[in-house]
């Protein structure tokens, strides 16, 4: 029996056997930076506008002491992190009723969750996870049942054409009609991000436990830190998640420029086109959903050498775990090893190669070559 | 202890394994050359072994921009704190597997170092039968599994009846040509000596340059690690032994005056003549190089050669045959005959003149109780484990090939039972060793050429014949195809790129093409019929004495 036949039945739909295609046409950082507009600063405590001890007014040119970083052969940049899934249309299934029909689509994804490290000057594999997902419509479990997915999932995992295959799908997640004008597709895919959010905040999580970052290893996750749902959770539990995120960074290769502020506050966009080389901005604060972050930005590259003046600049971000400024020192220190990891280049492999630091893009390459192939992923449906 | 894997075997779409190769990457850091031997495993439980052909070393930058551009668009001296990812791959050939499954190797197999026993089994040198020493190689160098091997050759693959002849090519003075021939030569000699069976062997060797082969009886003062490696392989750290030294009378060689008397005085060296009533009939090799496109020169060698001539038939010395020479080379000469002309005449005449007058090695006769010879008389006599170097070394280019020519016939004709009826009983096999193979045999040299006749005739027959040619020149793509192609074995040693594109070498994969420019002294690359593979050996400095000319 086939995965669509089995949830149609299971499910009381009916499968239209439509075209299955990979759905990844949509920008990963858009569908986050959709979610920017939802920022809001607040004026810190002590310090009105920034997000760091030292109040400075201008950029902070790093270029000595990133020199002396790398003379010295020190590192504290030693985990690397990052999270990537595939998506896939792999049918559309009738959920109406009273004789209407009503189509909704069928979304796969592969889910990749890798974590490499620094041995020296070597990466190398520290972890990997992979998840098989499936979202359907919210309808499909018509009398809302308790544990309905859960035991649907089951039933999926146990039959031959997977078993054989050694494949098993981790959940069935679900999305639900919504008043925005988000496509049901842009709906699911938000589902599958939530549940790759949530695995890379689990191995986070993991590496804390096992006391591997500390002030000598960092971990620098790729892409932005805003994504911890705090606001729901209760007191102990964010401390514990905020904790976690102590020892991390999130370097983010591309970023919406109407986003930056300057000492006043207002939006001005030359704080990070015209940012020097090895230079960083001030580190502002940002309130996102309960979380506070310090947020900079750190140029790599000569403008003159990119195509526009944002490439070669990195956005970095660090979470204020108790709310306290971030240590300007330490942000320094983190800027000065960012700069050193622009270089080698992925140029050629990857257009954003000026904004792309090499740990990451080897950590994305690991856990992009774990995935099955297109072909044979869709021929599994 | 089963080893660990060194690399995995990786098959894309576009270069998938086949049942002839295989490739397989390793870390960058994994030490391997070319010809190292690696072991596979392959389905039902068996390996598959290959010799490693080339190892390419491929990172993830796209460009060479992508180098300049890591480096801040060209800081030579920035070191990144991150190595750009990169690995290493090798190609190799397929050497066999050991329950003969053909199937290409699959896509993740691993790959190991093979033991000592399993490279022998995988290059076809376990079990060699007749074995003759010809060399060492080494596996793994410069890693805790390096292993040296002796790699031997059957016997009956290079001296027949199988297979037989052996080519020797490379640049002078690098590849070492002569001392390869003198080592394998001194192995043919140890085998034979300790062999307890009716089939004997005898070496025939041509001394062209100096006095570089005439000292094979002399020991060398060579160093303990020589004679060490002597004994590795097998073989006596000794001289060659029966060695008998003909010079052109009457002191046509660089020997010193000391060192020839010296040996006159042990028996060892005998000056050699040529008579013209025994010798005329070789007087065709002093117009080897001659073009005759009219076969004129032939003709008039014909009428010297006639008993019944009325011009020759009647004579008996080299005086008496430069006269007649002399008389039918006049224009008015009543006796010249209509079918040659005057001109052609005097053509025979002045190469005639040029190699035999004022020549006392064109004699009346031979006295032999003052140690003289004919070679011809000489190489008659040739025994089991003789070793005649003839020294042609200081002869004019036209009487080398006089030389030469008569004793490579007098040898042919030994061994086809021309001479049976003197009592003679030459040895099963006898060896001639020829240096610079191309004055006599290239593709150059004139159809009509009776020494190249000799050669491709030895070459093409000489195996069930028991004459055996070790031939070594510089430019094997020079040398007629007729004679390498009936070569069982050929050593390459180091040559000019030049060379190597050569149409002679398009078996070759380009790398070893390539390491044929790189190849040290005292190094070949080895062709046999018994070998699976192409192999690159190392032979031991030569452990006779060698003169410091």
């Amino acid at each position: 029996m086939s995965i669509m036949k089995l949830l149609a039945e299971k499910t009381g739909g009916e499968s239209f056997r439509s075209r299955k295609y990979d759905l990844d046409r949509y920008n990963l950082e858009h569908v986050r930076e959709r979610a920017s507009s939802e920022r809001v600063e607040i004026q810190a405590g002590f310090v009105r506008e920034c997000g760091e001890t030292e109040a400075r007014a201008r950029h902070i040119d790093l270029t000595s002491m990133s020199r002396q970083w790398l003379a010295s052969g020190a590192q504290r940049l030693t985990f690397f992190l990052d999270g990537s899934r595939r998506v896939f249309k792999v049918d559309d299934i009738d959920y109406g009723s009273g004789g209407r029909k009503n189509f909704y689509p069928v979304i796969a994804g592969q889910v990749g969750i890798g974590c490499c490290r620094r041995l020296g000057r070597r990466i190398v594999p520290e972890r990997f996870e992979r998840n098989f997902l499936l979202v359907l419509p919210s309808k499909a479990n018509a009398d809302w049942i308790n544990g309905f997915w859960s035991a649907r999932t089951k039933e999926l995992n146990e039959l031959e054409s997977l078993r054989r295959l050694n494949i098993k799908f981790e959940e069935i997640l679900h999305y639900r009609k919504s008043e925005s004008e988000e496509s049901f597709e842009d709906q699911a895919i938000a589902q599958v991000m939530s549940f790759m959010n949530a695995r890379e905040q689990a191995m986070v999580a993991r590496l804390v436990r096992e006391g591997k970052l500390d002030q000598k290893n960092y971990l620098v996750k790729d892409g932005s830190l805003e994504y911890l749902p705090l606001e729901k959770t209760d007191r102990k539990t964010a401390t514990r998640l905020k904790n976690n995120y102590l020892r991390v960074i999130g370097v983010s290769k591309s970023f919406n420029p109407n986003n930056c502020l300057d000492a006043h506050q207002r939006l001005d966009q030359s704080v990070v086109a015209d940012l020097p080389l090895h230079h960083r901005t001030v580190a502002r604060r940002l309130e996102f959903k309960n979380m506070q972050f310090a947020v900079w930005y750190v140029r790599l590259r000569d403008k003159r050498q990119t195509r526009t003046p944002f490439d070669g600049v990195i956005k970095v971000e660090k979470m204020l775990v108790d709310e306290a400024p971030a240590d300007s020192d330490e942000l320094d220190m983190l800027s000065a090893l960012l700069i050193n990891e622009r270089n080698p280049v992925c140029y050629g492999s990857d257009p954003r190669w000026a904004n792309h630091i090499y740990p990451i893009y080897l950590t994305e390459a690991f856990v992009k070559s774990k995935y099955i192939g297109t072909e044979s992923f869709l021929q599994l449906f | 202890m089963k080893r660990k894997p060194i690399g995995r075997v990786i098959a894309t779409e576009r270069t998938p394994t086949t049942i002839d190769r295989f490739q397989f990457w390793t870390n960058a850091e994994e030490k391997l050359r070319a010809f190292d031997v690696v072991k596979v495993e392959h389905i039902d439980g068996s390996f598959s072994y290959g010799v490693v052909e080339n190892i390419s070393h491929i990172t993830d930058a796209q460009s060479f921009l992508t180098g300049f551009i890591s480096s801040d668009f060209g800081n030579p001296e920035l070191e990144a704190p991150t190595l750009r990812f990169g690995m290493n791959y090798a190609e190799a050939s397929v050497s066999f597997n050991d329950r003969a499954i053909e199937t290409p190797v699959l896509n993740n197999a691993a790959v190991f170092r093979a033991e000592r026993d399993e490279i022998l089994f995988a290059l076809g040198l376990d079990r060699v039968q007749n074995p003759i020493a010809c060399g060492a190689l080494k596996m793994y160098a410069g890693t805790p599994d390096e292993i040296n091997l002796p790699v031997r050759f059957n016997s009956k693959f290079v001296l027949g009846p199988e297979g037989a002849h052996l080519n020797i090519s490379g640049i002078s003075g690098l590849a070492s040509k002569t001392s390869y021939a003198m080592f394998l030569l001194k192995s043919i000699q140890d085998r034979y000596l300790d062999a307890r069976s009716d089939e004997t062997c005898a070496f025939v060797i041509f001394n062209v340059k100096g006095r570089d082969l005439m000292a094979l009886h002399r020991a060398d003062e060579s160093d303990a690690e020589v004679q060490k490696e002597y004994r590795a392989l097998g073989l006596r750290p000794k001289p060659f032994e029966r060695v008998k030294y003909f010079v052109p009378f009457p002191s046509g060689t660089y020997l010193s005056r000391d060192d020839r008397e010296d040996y006159e005085r042990e028996g060892l060296l005998t000056r050699f003549k040529y008579t013209y009533e025994d010798d005329r009939e070789s007087l065709e090799m002093l117009f080897a190089d001659v073009d005759d496109p009219t076969q004129t020169m032939e003709s008039i060698i014909g009428k010297v050669i006639d008993e019944n001539d009325p011009n020759f038939g009647v004579i008996n010395s080299w005086g008496e045959f430069l006269e007649e020479l002399d008389e039918l080379s006049q224009k008015s000469s009543a006796r010249s005959s209509n079918e040659i002309s005057v001109l052609s005449w005097r053509k025979f005449k002045r190469i005639i003149n040029k190699a035999i007058r004022k020549d006392s090695m064109f004699a009346e006769r031979v006295v032999d109780n003052q140690n003289e010879c004919r070679l011809a008389s000489a190489l008659k006599t040739i025994s089991p484990n003789d070793v005649f170097v003839i020294d042609i070394a200081k002869l004019s280019t036209d009487k080398q090939a006089f030389v030469f020519g008569d004793a490579v016939k007098t040898i042919h004709n030994l061994k086809l039972g021309d001479y049976d009826d003197e009592g003679v009983k030459p040895p099963s096999k006898i060896i001639i060793f020829i240096d610079e193979l191309n004055k006599y045999a290239s593709k150059d040299t004139p159809k009509s050429s009776p020494i190249l006749r000799l050669i491709l005739d030895v070459t093409e027959r000489g195996r069930s014949l028991g004459v055996i040619l070790f031939g070594a020149e510089q430019f094997r793509s020079n040398i007629h195809a007729r004679v390498t192609g009936n070569c069982s074995t050929h050593a390459y040693g180091r040559t000019s790129a030049l060379e190597t594109n050569a149409p002679d070498y398009r078996m070759l994969p380009s790398t070893y093409k390539n390491m044929l420019t790189r190849l040290e002294q005292g190094e070949y690359l080895i062709q046999n019929p018994i070998f699976r593979s192409l192999l690159r050996i190392k032979f031991p400095r030569p452990i006779y004495k060698q003169f410091n000319d």
